[in-house]
Parts: C-alpha cells; sequence; structure tokens
C-alpha cells in the first residue's frame, strides 16, 4: 500500500510542478522543450492503448499528428476557425481515420497492421504534397499568428497540452482498469481463444485504435497554432513516428506511465538533435541515432525502463523480507473436493432434459486447396445424452470443431444451434449463441490473473459493459469459489504459468463454463491427465449434463469415453462412418478398418503365412 | 518465414549505391555488378540475422518488424554519411539508348533490367521449389516444431532465408542503379514499393509477387498518364490499403489454413 501511496503522491507532485512552471518561471526555452515533451507523451501514451495493451504495433502513429495538424491548419486558414475549435475537429478526423484503418485488423493479425499504419503514413505524406490547392503542397501552409499579449508567453498552449495530457493518461488508466482493457490484454496474448471467450476484438482493436488517433489528433490540432507554419516533410516526419515507438518501447509498453516516462527521457535529446546538430549530415545522424536507439531498446530493454525498475525493485524488497522468490500458493494443488460441480454450475441454466437437439450440423463441407478435411459431416448433440466424437488422427475432428465454433469458415453445409443457424456468425457470436470450447492443450491468457482469465469470457455484449470493472466484486467472489470448487484455493492472484498442465485444463473448463453455454465441447479433456483427475473430470462433464448443458468431446481414451458417453460418432477420412454407443462402434467393421486399416490386414496376413 | 522485413527498401538502395561504386570506381558494368554485390549483401544478411532477428525473434517475435525497421533507418544514415544526400545514378553507355522493333521502341536499360528480373524470379522459384533448401524454407516457416524434428534448423534456414533476401535485392539494386536517379532516402519509397508488391502477391508467393509487381507498374503508367505524374506515387501505399482491407491473403493466393502452424 506504502508503494501505491507514494507513488501518487510523486505523480501529483510532478503534476503540481508542470502545472506551476510556466507561472514562476519565464524561461522559454524550458516551455518549448516541455511543450514538444507533452505532444510526445500523449503521442506515447495514445500509442500505447493500441500497442500496449493490445499487442498491435503501429509505426505510422505521427500520420495522427500530421492529420490533426492539417485539419487545424486548412479550418484555420479557409474557414477562419480558431485552431482551438480546430483542434477538435483534427480529433474527429483522425478518430474516423483510426476507425478504418482498424478494419484491417478485422480479418489480419500483428505485421499486416504495422504495414498499414506505415503504408497510411506515407499515402497521408504523398498526399498532402500532391494536394497543394488544399494544404499548399511543399510550399507549406502558414496559420495565422496568435493575436494575444506576448506577456502571456505560451502559457495557450502549454497548459491546454497539459490537460491534453492529463486526459490521455486518465483515459488510459481508464481503459486499464475495465473490462475493455482486460479484453485488450487478452487480445495481445491470444486473439484466437478471446473471440472464442465472447471477446467482440473488433470492436475492442477499433476503439482502442480511436482513443489513441483521437487524442494525439487533437494535439496535433495545438502543434500546429504552436508552429504555426506546416510543411509536409516535417510534419510527417518517419522520425516522429521513431520518437513515439521508441517513448512507449522505453518507458514500458502496456505500462501506464512508461511512455510519459519514455517522453520525458527522449524529448531533450531530440530536442537537442533538431536544434543543436547542423550541418549536411545533421538528417543522417538524427536517423543514426534514434534508428540505433529502437533497434537497441528491442534488442537490450525490451520490456522497458518502467517494468524493469519495478522488478527489481520488487525483487530487493523480497530480499529484504527474507523470501527466496515470489510467494506461491502451494499444498492445495492436488488436493480432491468433494464435491466441485455445485459451484461450477451456480449459472448454468440448471433446466430438466431437454430432449431437443441442440447441435445439428448438415453436411458440412470444408477443403484445404484439395483435401478435404471434413466431407460432408452431419452430427446431432442433445442435451439429453454426451456425445463422443472419436476418429484416428487426421479424420477431421479438430477441423470439425473449428468449423462448429466458427475458428476457420465452412466451405460449404450448416451449423445449427438450438434451432438456429449460426451462418456466417463470427466467433464471439458464436460464443454469445451459447457455444464453448476447451482446446486439446490448455490455452490460458498468461499475462492475466487467474481470476482474470475466468472473468475475460464475455457471454454477452454491450458498450456498458465495457466499462464495468475488469474483475467486479461479484465476479471475484465467484472466481474464489469456482477455484475452490476445483481445489485451487488460493490461486486467484496467480498467473497461469505457475500452474501445472492438469490445473490449467480445469481452469479452463471453468473459464468456459463462465459463457453459461448451452453446447459445451471438449477436445480430448482427459488426454495428458491423471487417472485420478481424469475421473473428477468426468463426475464434472455427467453434472454438467444433468444441469442441461448439451455435451460434445474428442477422445482417444475408449475406456473414457465407454464410461461417459451415450452416443458417440466415429469419423475418417472427414466423414461419419459410423453412430451408436461405444459398444456398437467398436463392432463395427468400417470402424476397425479405419482405425487399424493395414495394421489388421498385415497380422493377419502374418498370422496365415 | 513470415518475418516482414522493413529494411528491404534500405538494402536495395545500398545495393544500387555498391553498383553505382563499382562502376563509378572501376567502370564495372552494373549489370556485372548485380552479381559481384550480391557477396558482401548475403554476408551482410547472415550477420544481421544472428546479430539482430534471431535474438529479437527469442525475445519477442512481435518486435522483429520494428527491429527490421530500426535497421533500415540506421541503413539509410549510414549511406547518407557514406555517400552524401545527392541524388546518383550510373549512366553506362546503354541507360539512354533503345532497341528499335519496327515501330516500337524498347530502352535497353529497361529491356536488359526486365531480363534481370525474370531471370532472378524464375532462379528464386526453382530453389524454393526443387532444391533441398527450398523444402527447408518452406517446412521451417509452416511449422518450425516438425522441421525440426526432421532435422531442419530453423535458425539455419533463417540466415539462408536472409543471405538470399538481401543477395536478390543486389540484382535489384544494380537495375536501380541505371534505371532511376536514387538518394539514401530513396529506400523510403522502395519499401513502400516493395510492400505493396508483396502484398498484393500474396506474402509467400514468389510468383505471385512477380505478377504483382507487372500490376503495379502497369497501375503507376496507367495513373501518370490519364491522372497526373504527380499522384501516381500515392498508387502503391494506396492499393496496401485497399487489398489489406478487401482480400489481405492478397490478389493471387488462396488463403492458407489459419488453423494450422501455431
Amino acid at each position: 500500500m506504502s508503494a501505491t501511496a507514494a507513488r501518487r503522491a510523486v505523480i501529483a507532485l510532478a503534476v503540481v510542478i508542470l502545472a506551476v512552471f510556466p507561472l514562476v518561471s519565464g524561461n522559454l526555452y524550458l516551455q518549448n522543450l516541455l511543450i514538444m515533451t507533452f505532444l510526445l507523451a500523449i503521442g506515447a501514451s495514445g500509442w500505447n492503448i493500441m500497442g500496449g495493451y493490445a499487442g498491435y504495433i503501429s509505426l505510422g502513429n505521427s500520420a495522427f499528428i500530421g492529420l490533426g495538424a492539417y485539419t487545424t491548419g486548412i479550418l484555420a486558414v479557409r474557414a477562419h476557425l480558431s485552431p482551438f475549435a480546430g483542434c477538435l475537429a483534427g480529433g474527429l478526423v483522425c478518430a474516423v481515420a483510426a476507425a478504418i484503418l482498424s478494419l484491417v485488423t478485422r480479418r489480419t493479425r500483428g505485421m499486416y497492421f504495422v504495414i498499414v499504419t506505415f503504408a497510411a503514413l506515407q499515402l497521408l505524406g504523398i498526399v498532402a504534397t500532391t494536394w497543394s490547392g488544399l494544404t499548399g503542397g511543399s510550399q507549406g501552409l502558414a496559420l495565422p499568428l496568435p493575436t494575444w499579449s506576448l506577456s502571456y508567453q505560451n502559457w495557450p498552449f502549454y497548459y491546454p497540452l497539459l490537460g491534453l495530457l492529463v486526459l490521455t493518461v486518465a483515459v488510459s488508466a481508464v481503459v486499464r482498469r475495465s473490462k475493455l482493457g482486460l479484453g485488450l490484454f487478452a487480445i495481445a496474448d491470444d486473439e484466437d481463444k478471446a473471440a472464442g471467450l465472447g471477446v467482440r476484438t473488433d470492436i475492442y482493436k477499433m476503439i482502442a485504435f480511436v482513443f489513441g488517433g483521437t487524442f494525439v489528433g487533437i494535439a496535433g490540432g495545438l502543434y500546429a497554432y504552436y508552429v504555426s507554419f506546416l510543411n509536409v516533410a516535417a510534419v510527417f516526419d518517419i522520425v516522429t513516428s521513431v520518437l513515439i515507438v521508441l517513448a512507449a518501447l522505453l518507458g514500458g509498453r502496456g505500462t501506464l506511465w512508461g511512455p510519459v516516462l519514455g517522453a520525458f527521457i527522449l524529448e531533450p535529446l531530440a530536442n537537442f538533435t533538431s536544434t543543436g546538430l547542423g550541418g549536411a549530415d545533421a538528417g543522417a545522424i538524427r536517423l543514426l541515432l534514434f534508428g540505433g536507439l529502437l533497434g537497441a531498446v528491442v534488442l537490450f530493454l525490451p520490456r522497458g525502463v518502467l517494468p524493469t525498475v519495478t522488478r527489481s525493485w520488487q525483487r530487493a524488497q523480497a530480499r529484504r523480507a527474507g523470501l527466496a522468490g515470489p510467494a506461491m500458493a502451494g499444498g492445495a494443488a492436488t488436493a480432491v473436493p468433494s464435491d466441485p460441480d455445485q459451484v461450477m454450475l451456480s449459472r448454468a441454466s440448471g433446466q430438466p432434459e431437454s430432449p431437443a437437439d441442440i447441435l445439428e450440423t448438415r453436411g458440412l463441407v470444408k477443403t484445404f486447396g484439395g483435401l478435404r478435411a471434413v466431407d460432408g459431416a452431419d452430427l446431432t448433440v442433445t442435451a439429453a445424452r454426451i456425445t463422443g466424437l472419436l476418429g484416428p488422427n487426421g479424420s477431421g475432428k479438430t477441423t470439425l470443431f473449428n468449423l462448429i465454433d466458427g475458428t476457420v469458415g465452412a466451405s460449404s453445409g450448416q451449423v445449427i444451434l438450438a434451432g438456429r443457424s449460426l451462418g456466417h456468425r463470427g466467433r464471439a457470436a458464436r460464443a454469445h449463441a451459447g457455444l464453448a470450447r476447451t482446446y486439446q492443450l490448455p490455452r490460458l491468457f498468461p499475462s492475466l490473473t487467474v481470476a482474470e482469465n475466468l472473468a475475460a469470457a464475455q457471454p454477452r455484449f454491450s458498450f456498458r459493459r465495457l466499462w464495468l470493472p475488469r474483475v467486479s466484486a461479484d465476479e471475484r467472489a465467484r472466481a474464489i469459489d469456482v477455484l475452490s470448487g476445483l481445489g485451487l484455493d488460493g490461486y486467484a492472484d496467480s498467473n497461469p504459468a505457475e500452474l501445472s498442465y492438469g490445473q490449467r485444463k480445469l481452469i479452463e473448463l471453468a473459464q468456459v463454463l463462465w459463457l453459461d453455454p448451452v453446447l459445451l465441447m471438449l477436445d480430448e479433456p482427459a488426454a495428458g491427465i491423471s487417472p485420478a483427475l481424469a475421473q473428477r473430470l468426468a463426475g464434472m462433464v455427467r453434472s454438467l449434463q444433468r444441469h442441461g448443458v448439451a455435451i460434445l468431446l474428442v477422445e482417444h481414451d475408449l475406456a473414457f469415453l465407454a464410461s461417459l458417453c451415450d452416443h458417440v460418432y466415429v469419423m475418417a477420412n472427414g466423414k461419419i462412418i459410423a453412430s451408436g454407443t461405444v459398444a456398437e462402434v467398436s463392432g463395427d467393421r468400417a470402424v476397425v478398418d479405419a482405425y487399424l486399416g493395414d495394421e489388421v490386414a498385415l497380422a493377419a496376413a502374418e498370422r496365415t503365412a | 518465414m513470415k518475418i516482414v522485413n522493413m529494411a528491404q527498401g534500405a538494402f536495395l538502395v545500398l545495393s544500387a549505391y555498391l553498383c553505382y561504386g563499382l562502376w563509378s570506381r572501376f567502370g564495372i558494368d552494373p549489370l556485372l555488378g548485380g552479381f559481384i554485390v550480391t557477396i558482401p549483401m548475403a554476408i551482410l544478411g547472415v550477420a544481421l540475422y544472428r546479430l539482430v532477428i534471431e535474438r529479437v525473434q527469442r525475445i519477442d517475435p512481435g518486435l522483429t518488424i520494428v527491429a527490421t525497421f530500426a535497421l533500415a533507418l540506421v541503413a539509410e544514415a549510414c549511406i547518407a554519411l557514406v555517400w552524401g544526400p545527392d541524388p546518383t545514378a550510373s549512366t553506362p553507355g546503354y541507360f539512354n539508348q533503345a532497341f528499335r522493333l519496327g515501330s516500337l521502341v524498347v530502352p535497353r536499360a529497361q529491356f536488359y533490367a526486365g531480363l534481370l528480373a525474370v531471370g532472378v524470379t524464375v532462379a528464386l522459384q526453382a530453389v524454393v521449389r526443387r532444391s533441398w533448401l527450398g523444402h527447408a524454407i518452406t517446412a521451417a516457416s509452416e511449422n518450425p516444431e516438425g522441421a525440426r524434428l526432421v532435422g531442419v534448423q530453423p535458425a539455419r534456414v533463417g540466415a539462408w532465408i536472409f543471405a538470399i533476401a538481401t543477395a536478390t535485392s543486389a540484382f535489384g539494386g544494380a537495375a536501380l542503379s541505371f534505371l532511376y536517379q536514387f538518394t539514401p532516402d530513396s529506400q523510403d519509397v522502395w519499401i513502400g514499393l516493395t510492400l505493396s508488391v508483396v502484398i498484393l502477391g500474396g506474402l509467400g508467393s514468389i510468383p505471385g509477387a512477380f505478377a504483382a509487381g507487372l500490376l503495379l507498374g502497369v497501375a503507376e503508367a496507367v495513373t501518370s498518364t490519364y491522372i497526373s505524374v504527380r499522384w501516381s506515387a500515392a498508387v502503391p501505399t494506396l492499393l496496401i490499403l485497399v487489398v489489406l482491407l478487401i482480400r489481405p491473403q492478397g490478389l493471387f493466393t488462396r488463403a492458407a489454413r489459419p488453423d494450422a502452424a501455431t
């Protein structure tokens, strides 16, 4: 607690000092330096919401400074709008631009986003140069000069930018502590999994990028008025983009204060190189310096100053307290609780067995090139029984799972959940419709705590929900209950990496049950865990089924399947070749062939020889 | 290898300067110079892979593209410090001559550069499709763990890929050195073009890149003829944005299995 209080005091003191500084000192050089520092800090903090929280790095964020600056400048020159109003329009234009650019991330991941932001920066530079009728082109654009008395020094720029910086950091802090932030961190860890847990990744990313872009755009507008002259080469300079990324990385990507700290470290250096260096080589030296710094930070300080310092400080604290390492909640790992299922199901529908079909697939086909991975699969899963799916490796079971939950789009065929065709609905929409799925190897979010991992699952989407706290008090209580039901008391605030494989499997199950699913798909739930744990898992699955959750599970362990499933489907070569009880299908000739194939024939041949 | 190298434009311009240096200092024709320059460029590629890329991949693969971007800036700065900021070009005897085939006028420089481009593309495609190295590259890119199991060392393959990529830029640089004027910051334009070509063609596809290169050239020519020369510069970046919004897998490739190789 005292560390938090000390940190708050330092921050409050810093803000007060910055606020009174121009009143007590008439040093215009320092005022200028601080104004430029605020600008960079806003740029880096804005970048950090998308680049740090969501892990989508942008190399073109100075495009927002340019866009905000030119919008403000053009409105001031052509429409005689005050730059202080114009910069808000600049923010709006940047918000729209960010929203459009974020559409690219709907279907593509990290490196495409880097390319898109870089291309957008280049394109804006070219447009600003070429569309000279609007922007003044290479001649530049001169804004009207400020009309206030010189005795105000640079206050009219200083205070709005300081205020904007405080606002940017405040919004950044709110995002961090909200469900929006939780979703963004989940996206950075494992976007595909987050979507499967009902996180509307497209909306989350768009909001993150729009927030960042808007503040930077407003700051760009103020900057335009401050320098009062815009030229393309300076405004769309790649070095500005580098400084933004560098400040965020140097200070600590994904932290709240890192980008601000990075800006305060970098700007004096940047200011020196742009005013202190002269001669023909000045530009090259600037490039060498900041390019080299960027490379050095990536290689030698990838976490940034703030996390590195915090960590070594914590280590020192721990050493002083006589602890060898971080405290571990040990001992409870293998305890088997009496009845875990009640808690897990506290939100399950609890309906009596209904005869209705929960899941139906009709003629599902998926081709990859010439390969028909799933070739016309029809199956029905009802709430009345536990349905198994088996088949040799490569028979298409996991692809069928991926088709049902929307990870891959079907080439043809239909998935019908509770009577409604899922069509082309995205993964999050399927999760909201009640479809939940675990993976062969559990996929938890490594940068979130166990409780946060559970609360990351979003059974529905609304904009209001985004602003709720990461883990509300109710959710935390529920998470602790669930964990204690699983025999994992005291692990709520642990990192998933500290858990064993079996424990992670249990937590992933609890995580998807958070969605309150009508259909639960389990991909090899018993693989690689101890027989005792497998038995417990079987008990949980049975209990879920009794509470009205339809279950479809893939499993290779026939004994496990036989003990659990009332009905199984057998797949081979993408087709369903048999169905019935385990006893029925294991006597089926086609099934035996599919599983054992040539080996049986070979063994038979050997016997006769 | 699924690494987007933002320094490829800088390597191209560096190669152009090296070819120019060979031509102006020793009178070596840039077309021949291109072959010579492949050697230092390949060495540079391996060195950068070992010193930078491989390490970043271990630390945080998401930052690889940032590291290559940093390399591009450093390379541009070094070029500017060595050769200065003024526009440069090699002017061998044929640079402004032309063949005449009836009414068709074919500039010799463009003709040679075109031949070089076709030759390099065919050679690259042959390496990827037919050689053991090519299969190892495909394997290591699609499934590094599996590749390791069958005796392919992804790190070594990565070094080879980088060597091939930087060596190939030597031929591009050779053509650039007598086709256009270039300055150290030309890398900015060329990385835009390079990215646009690979995005259009689909990442990982050599024939796609070739087709996309042709398409891009035509699109730029059409823009400068019918709209304005000044707007043709916007074509590559505009195409990147449009293609990534509408068809992110590129114009010429099928979407890969999204569930494989993760």
